[in-house]
């Protein structure tokens, strides 16, 4: 072999971590490198004849600096100088000259008798989507063998969409994203193939260009190149005891590879937001009708007008990409300002990002920085003034001038149980929450030889949360600020997530046409947090939530202080080995090990490991219209960590205050309690999940999709279990508090099986005529819902877990949802209603707790999404329609308020009401009367776009566009918003899964969203 | 080559070592094991003792909602908790309490559970980590044995005897005759050891007896066995050797600062701010009540007594004020209050007024109807959590337990000497003649709204009886059910006869 062809290529070029580029980038590299060699060789030889030209970038047309001239068949050629010219000697017999470029489409031009040749190269879309992240590294499309799914910012929801996890929404099979109501502080739940944990987190984990567990809040849907999703535990399981809920993996932008090349890319867009879907309720006059004449006061309001507003909200992403000598980087300021529709609502996010590359010693060292800071404020209204909203007495006066009502801020204040003015609880109660995030992420790669490549990342998210909350003077309502004059908090959550990691890499043909990648690395991962608070009470003065020293009292009722701090480790060891046989045959397998200090003693190391495989059919057999038939087959083992470091250790927290002497409150004391029963024997979750799937493409990839069927087994599931308090705790050998002190403990519990069907196909570019073409991409994904196995370990039994409290008035202890063993997660229970008596009483099957039916289970049987993208010439438009069904949903509004009888609310509208209530003592009792079906067909998105031709130097791109979200929903629920309940949000800091399908009352209303926008980018 | 597979073994050597490590999870937040064994601050073993007995104050407790309390009230003649068009309907729970038709897991039930086992876990744990500081011991022995005397009265058999020594993870059902003889034993071994300084809100070797008075005053219900002896000698030396007498003024052991009753002989020291849970004036209260009592948070307008039982009271009975009755007024005395929401067909209209006649129990209670408990002093601008220690052991009731077994031993001159005393304080003609009806309406007037009205029904055999909105009733139904959930913890409890 020729030994020049073994020295490392000198290269003006930054390597991606993407291996298909990496080919491509290595191969071109080393083509340009020997042809430098060789035309230098050759051109001392001085030949008469040579061809010369220019080389632009088709899209921007702009000179491309560094591209390979080859004469086809031959290794001589050149490479195109700064401005894109290029001159290359010619001997007799050549006749093709080759332009090749990394992310361009390579050119073949005949040379003919020309002299000069201007080629125009084409960016080279395809082989950007074939490169799909999978976690330390990336993997060509057609090798992979287990199930991810790839979307790139083209796919994404269109619209504003304030976070990343929304662009997603529809778009891919077995990822369920829900965002009941409006709120713009409301965050997206992510299901990926159904539920997956009961007690830990069920919501994947955020990869962000590469750093393990980032803040989704670190990164902007607009900085967002690619979203990959790892959807089987065979895919997963490369995170361990951190990705059995799926892993959403985010590449953000990143600067041209094109030297002396830069860009200002600015997109900005105003939307208007108004209401939409407000539940009926009786007018002023028709309450009038039906109420004693006690209720009238007189007056006409519409609370929910007086709340409510046409949001004004605009967007504005900057953005300055670029490169120059062996460097490039990409830098965005985005602002994002979001009133929501309910006045004193709103949410401001300022992000900026910096992520710069870096190549040095010939591009063998590799360097990377990610710089992200976010910096948001949130204000949120009480739920309750939402729901008063609705129901509140409707000849109530907004206003009161007495000198009662003065005290009350000028509000009037109805008197009686669970009976606000929603006009005074947005004004006399602020709740605001500033986050601050910081992500930086640092990552060297070199190359110790061609094929061995390692790689080290460190990286720290830091995200600071500050909440504070008043409540004023004037807050009249019967708990609120003006009987405690005043009540202020403020509570702090800090927390560091520390990632160091490192990684060896081999890739290489180990034999004819078998080529082989192994990945072996080590990682530490450090969590911190830390949490204050401290509320206090009686202001003489308003002061917000600035001044708690103002306060006169500091203990006792609605007072509160407290501290809490963790720190844990999660040390792992993993690698993969990865196959591909002549681009037919393709194995996988992956193994992590990992040892987090929050297990118990007992059981402080998982292994992970997994396997997959795969064959092109259509490689081996002619089978007609298939371009290719990948049938795959996966499985793998993942877990998922406990949602608190200290739950297995012997801790004594906090107990009750002890005043050693009823009368000197210097000998108060509090005492040391386990209010967490310890569990010495507590693991992961494991999740054991096998995928049997095919790829396809037809027509010469004019239809592309995929199909997927999953089995998803869950053991060891994580669960704060109810134990008899005082009986031993079996858990706790050798412990010093022999008897469970708390009512629960966490305990590896149960299991849950689950599985489902996920469909995807795109047809590309159909081509409607005159230019107008069509590419439509429909996803579906039917779910068997998951089935709880097994509840019970070491002596507890829990043959059934019963949530879901509707709530006051009248229908506490009685809860809606029943996850009992066998049965699916989220099953309603209640009585049937048999017939409702002429005075209005409702006659139910039964009042019997245990003689209650299942009436109908919360969780989605199918989700669908149907992307439809249309281009005609400059213009283009794309819409979502997407929807849910088979889930289940208690009404609240209607359970509490369809009935007349209690004449301190306003009743709602239903078909059961057409001029009296059906029931006129609601609330009684749930049944199954107020179920509803939510099946939903929601047309999600609409955005039109012109692409303005423009011929300026200056500018390259300039595009106006308009769009709509949340246009219409077709469905039979007639409450607020039909979407899935994944979890119940009734206490939001705890969102429970074991009781799901319940729509709150204080759901925030739906918005329909207008917007219009620009995006001009200068070059 | 060679080099590559040297550094891939180095790399998986650093890894593996990572692995083998076992890592130590830091404590941060909290005293670990080690510490709360090793270091002993010298308030640490009082400090632990008594939040043993603070936990009897938490959830579900005397005076408040939910659990124990409500259930020893609700299920009673004295109290009920009307639904008003749905509000206080609580899936039908506080209905079934009141009619006796309680299900097997209606939540609540829990409470009456949870409230003395919990004491019971921190009891076991201090007798296993002090067991050589014997006055400790002995005093948490005697707690313990109040805790099981609890569970006793409110499950029969069917309760685990959880003890220091047990480990077994389902410890089985006990009997009822086993119950009575730990309580029995635990007092009388360790009663002696115990203080004779007369703190009201600990055990000590006066008011530990009262648990032994309760205990045989109850054989014959516990056992089957009666043991009004035993009982007798016991009051005897309460009533004759204690420190305990009546106070002149009846609702003196009920005010805000009763810390210093000299009739309240095992009392839980509630505190508005160190040890809250006792919110009677939550409990019963109409919501706009808020303005006549200035407080801080607004009631629930739940609790309500029943008319019968507020007419037992003759006129001149100045315990009458344990009720709050009548025309409703804001902390100035004059503006009457209003509730904008009264039902069609109230006949107080939208002024409040708490009448003694409640027009129904479900589904459709006037929202204003029934006599409201008033025996705890509510002061002006008080906190959601009230500061008068509750009363569980008072000296009126030793003297009518003692009246209760002289008369069933047949000296009713006795008795009624011992029911007059009490009469007297209340400002009522004494009694002349007594028969167990009216011993048992005395005990209902003196004791009312304190959580023995359930036990003393049981015992006079008048639980099964019918009273208002309460038909008959079995007799299995004088024991609770093991709460389904408890029995889902423990696969050896056994549930008890009937349910």
């Amino acid at each position: 072999m020729d030994e020049k062809l073994t020295i490392k290529p000198k290269t003006v070029f930054f390597k991606t971590t993407n291996p298909m580029r990496n080919y491509l980038q290595k191969m071109k590299v080393f083509l340009m490198v020997t042809a430098m060699l060789f035309a230098a060789v050759v051109s001392a030889n001085a030949q008469s004849r040579e061809v010369s030209g220019t080389v632009l970038d088709k899209t921007m047309g702009d000179p491309l600096p560094g591209v390979t001239v080859l004469v086809k068949g031959t290794t001589r050629g050149t490479n195109t100088d700064l401005d894109g010219k290029f001159t290359i000697p010619l001997q007799p017999g050549d006749q093709v000259l080759v332009f090749s470029f990394v992310g361009f489409s390579a050119q073949e031009i005949t040379i003919g008798n020309q002299s000069v040749i201007n080629v125009e190269l084409d960016e080279d879309i395809q082989s950007l989507q074939e490169a799909v992240v999978i976690g330390y590294g990336t993997q060509d499309k057609k090798e992979i063998t287990s199930s991810v799914a790839s979307i790139s910012s083209e796919g994404f929801n269109k619209g504003n969409f304030p976070n990343p996890q929304s662009l997603l929404t529809g778009k891919v099979a077995g990822l369920n994203i829900s965002t009941p109501g409006g709120s713009p502080n409301a965050q997206p739940t992510v299901r990926l193939r159904g539920i997956s944990s009961f007690g830990a987190n069920s919501s994947p984990l955020v990869v962000l260009d590469g750093v393990i567990g980032a803040s989704i809040d670190a990164v902007d849907p607009n900085d967002i190149e690619s979203i990959d999703v790892l959807k089987d535990a065979s895919a997963a399981a490369i995170y361990g005891t951190r990705g059995a809920s799926g892993v959403i993996l985010i590449t953000t932008k990143k600067g041209s590879t094109k030297k002396g090349f830069s860009n200002v890319t600015i997109n900005t867009f105003g939307s208007a937001e108004q209401a939409t879907n407000l539940i009926p309720v009786l007018s002023p006059d028709e309450f009038r009708a039906r109420r004693p004449e006690s209720s009238d006061f007189g007056n006409n309001t519409n609370w929910r007008d007086e709340i409510l507003r046409t949001a004004l909200n605009g967007t504005t992403n900057a953005s300055l990409s670029g490169g120059f000598e062996n460097t490039s980087y990409f830098a965005s300021v985005n602002y994002r300002s979001n009133q929501g529709i309910v006045k004193n609502s709103g949410r401001e996010t300022l992000n900026t990002r910096l992520n710069l590359s870096h190549g040095a010693l010939n591009n063998r060292l590799r360097m990377n920085v990610n710089l992200a800071f976010t910096d948001t404020e949130a204000n949120d209204i009480p739920g309750d003034a939402l729901l008063f909203a609705t129901i509140l007495n409707p000849t109530m006066p907004v206003f009161d001038n007495s000198p009662e009502g003065l005290l009350n801020g000028g509000y009037f204040q109805p008197t009686g149980f669970d009976n606000n003015n929603p006009v005074a609880l947005i004004n006399t109660r602020t709740n605001q929450t500033k986050v601050r995030n910081a992500l930086y992420s640092y990552r060297a790669e070199y190359d110790i030889t061609d094929d061995l490549i390692v790689s080290a990342q460190f990286s720290q998210d830091i995200l600071n949360t500050l909440n504070g909350q008043y409540l004023s003077r004037l807050d009249g309502a019967p708990n609120g600020g003006r009987n405690n004059n005043g009540i202020a908090q403020q509570n702090t959550y800090d927390r560091i997530n520390t990632v160091i990691s490192g990684n060896l890499r081999y890739e290489k043909e180990i034999f004819d046409g078998l080529n082989m990648s192994v990945l072996g690395g080590v990682e530490t991962q450090l969590f911190e947090e830390r949490a204050f608070g401290a509320q206090v009470r009686q202001f003489l003065y308003d002061q917000s939530w600035n001044n708690l020293g103002a306060a006169g009292i500091r203990f006792g009722n609605n007072t509160n202080i407290y501290s809490n701090a963790a720190k844990s480790t999660l040390n792992s060891v993993f690698g993969r080995a990865n196959f591909n046989f002549r681009n037919i045959y393709f194995f996988s397998a992956t193994l992590r090990a990992e040892t987090y200090s929050g297990f118990g003693a007992q059981n402080q190391t998982g292994y992970f490991p997994a396997f997959s495989a795969g064959a092109d059919l259509s490689q081996i057999f002619d089978m007609g219209p298939f371009n290719q038939f990948k049938l795959r087959g996966s499985f793998g083992i993942v877990g998922q960590l406990p949602p608190s470091p200290n739950l297995a250790q012997s801790i004594f927290l906090n107990g009750n205050r002890i005043l050693l002497d009823a009368n000197d409150i210097n000998t108060a004391w509090v005492a040391p309690l386990q209010t967490t029963n310890p569990n010495q024997f507590l693991k992961w979750e494991t999740t054991r999940e096998l995928t049997f799937g095919l790829d396809y493409a037809l027509f010469d990839g004019k239809i592309t999709g995929s199909m997927d069927y999953y089995r998803r087994n869950i053991e060891d599931l994580l669960f704060n279990v109810g134990v008899n308090v005082g009986q031993p705790n079996p858990f706790n050998p050798g412990g010093s508090q022999p008897n469970y002190t708390a009512g629960s403990i966490w305990a590896n519990i149960a299991g849950l099986n689950s599985s489902g069907f996920e469909f995807l196909m795109t047809a590309n570019n159909i081509n409607l005529g005159n230019g107008f073409t069509w590419t439509p991409t429909a996803v579906f994904t039917v779910y068997k819902r998951a089935r709880i196995q097994d509840i019970g370990t070491g002596g507890l039994t829990l043959p059934e877990i019963r949530r879901g409290i509707p709530g006051a008035p009248g229908v506490n202890n009685s809860d809606v949802i029943r996850n009992i063993e066998g049965q699916r997660v989220g099953d309603i229970y209640g009585p049937r209603l048999v017939s409702i008596e002429s005075d209005g009483t409702a006659v139910l099957s039964t009042t019997t707790p245990n003689e209650f039916e299942r009436l109908g289970n919360a969780l989605p049987t199918g989700d669908f999404g149907f992307t439809n993208q249309f281009n005609y010439k400059n213009w283009d438009m794309n819409f979502l329609l997407r929807g849910s069904w088979g889930h289940q949903m208690l009404n609240s509004f209607r359970l509490f308020y369809e009935g007349d009888g209690n004449a301190t609310w306003n009743s709602v509208i239903t078909k059961n009401t057409p001029t009296n209530p059906v029931i006129s003592n609601a609330p009684e009792q749930i049944s199954d009367f107020y179920i509803e079906r939510g099946d939903f067909l929601r047309l999600d998105n609409l955005q039109i776009g012109y692409n303005v031709p423009t011929r300026s130097s200056a500018i390259s791109n300039l595009r106006f566009y308009a769009g709509v979200q949340n246009l219409f929903t077709i469905t039979n629920f007639t409450g607020v918003d039909p979407e899935v309940r994944w979890t119940d949000t009734l206490d939001p800091m705890n969102p429970d899964q074991l009781a799901p399908g319940i729509e709150r009352r204080s759901t925030y209303f739906v918005p329909r969203i207008w917007t219009t926008g620009l995006t001009i980018t200068f070059k | 080559m060679l080099r590559n597979i040297k550094a891939i073994c180095v790399g998986g050597i650093v890894g593996l070592t990572m692995i083998s490590c076992e890592l130590e999870q830091e404590v941060l937040t909290g005293v670990t094991q080690e510490r709360l064994l090793n270091e002993a601050p010298p308030e640490l073993a009082e400090v632990l003792k008594q939040s043993a007995y603070s936990r009897l104050l938490n959830d579900g407790s005397w005076g408040s909602h939910g659990g124990f309390y409500s259930y020893q009230e609700i299920s009673s003649d004295e109290l009920s908790i009307p639904v008003k068009g749905g509000d206080w309907n609580d899936g039908g729970i506080w209905v079934r309490a009141h009619r006796h038709t309680w299900n097997i897991d209606d939540g609540g039930l829990n409470g009456i559970w949870d409230v003395p086992f919990r004491v019971i876990a921190e009891t076991n744990s201090l007798i296993q980590q002090f067991p050589d500081v014997v006055e400790l011991s002995a005093e948490m022995k005697v707690l313990r044995a109040f805790c099981y005397l609890v569970l006793l009265d409110n499950f029969g058999g069917g309760v685990p005897l959880v003890i220091e020594t047990t480990t077994d993870a389902n410890p089985p059902s006990s009997s009822r005759e086993e119950l009575f003889n730990f309580i029995e034993t635990s007092v009388l071994e360790n009663a002696d050891l115990l203080t004779r300084d007369n703190r009201r809100s600990n055990f000590n070797y006066w008011n530990a007896h009262m648990i032994l008075a309760k205990l045989y005053l109850n054989a014959e219900v516990y056992i089957g066995q009666p043991k009004w002896t035993e009982a007798n000698a016991m009051l005897d030396f309460i009533i004759n050797e204690g420190p305990y007498s009546l106070t002149p003024n009846y609702f003196a052991n009920f005010s805000a600062a009763n810390s210093n009753s000299s009739e309240n002989m095992f009392t839980l020291p509630f505190d508005a701010n160190n040890a809250p849970g006792f919110n009677i004036h939550h409990m019963t209260f109409h919501y706009e009540s808020q303005k006549t009592f200035e407080l801080v948070e607004q009631p629930w307008n739940g609790y309500a007594a029943l008319e019968e039982f507020y007419n037992s009271y003759e006129d001149d009975d100045l315990r009458k004020n344990n009720f709050l009755v009548g025309l409703q007024f804001a902390s100035d005395g004059v503006t009457v209050l209003r509730d904008d929401a009264g039902f069609d067909g109230d006949p107080d209209g939208v002024d409040i007024n708490f009448t003694p006649n409640i027009n129904q129990l479900e589904p459709n209670a006037f929202r204003q109807a029934g006599a409201r408990v008033n025996k705890f002093e509510i002061p002006i601008g008080s906190q959601s959590n009230l500061n008068n220690d509750f009363p569980v052991f008072r000296y009126a009731d030793a003297l009518l337990m003692k009246a209760e077994v002289l008369l069933r031993q047949g000296n009713a001159a006795g008795a009624l000497v011992l029911v007059n005393q009490v009469r007297q304080r209340a400002g009522v003609d004494p009694f002349t003649t007594l028969t167990m009806d009216s011993l048992l309406e005395e005990r209902g007037r003196e004791l009312f709204a304190e959580g023995w009205r359930r036990s003393d029904l049981i015992r006079f055999n008048r639980f099964g009886s019918p009273w208002w909105e309460k038909p008959n009733s079995p007799a299995t139904r004088n024991v609770f059910p093991i709460p389904l959930s408890k029995i889902q913890g423990n696969v050896r409890l056994t549930q008890n006869p009937g349910y």
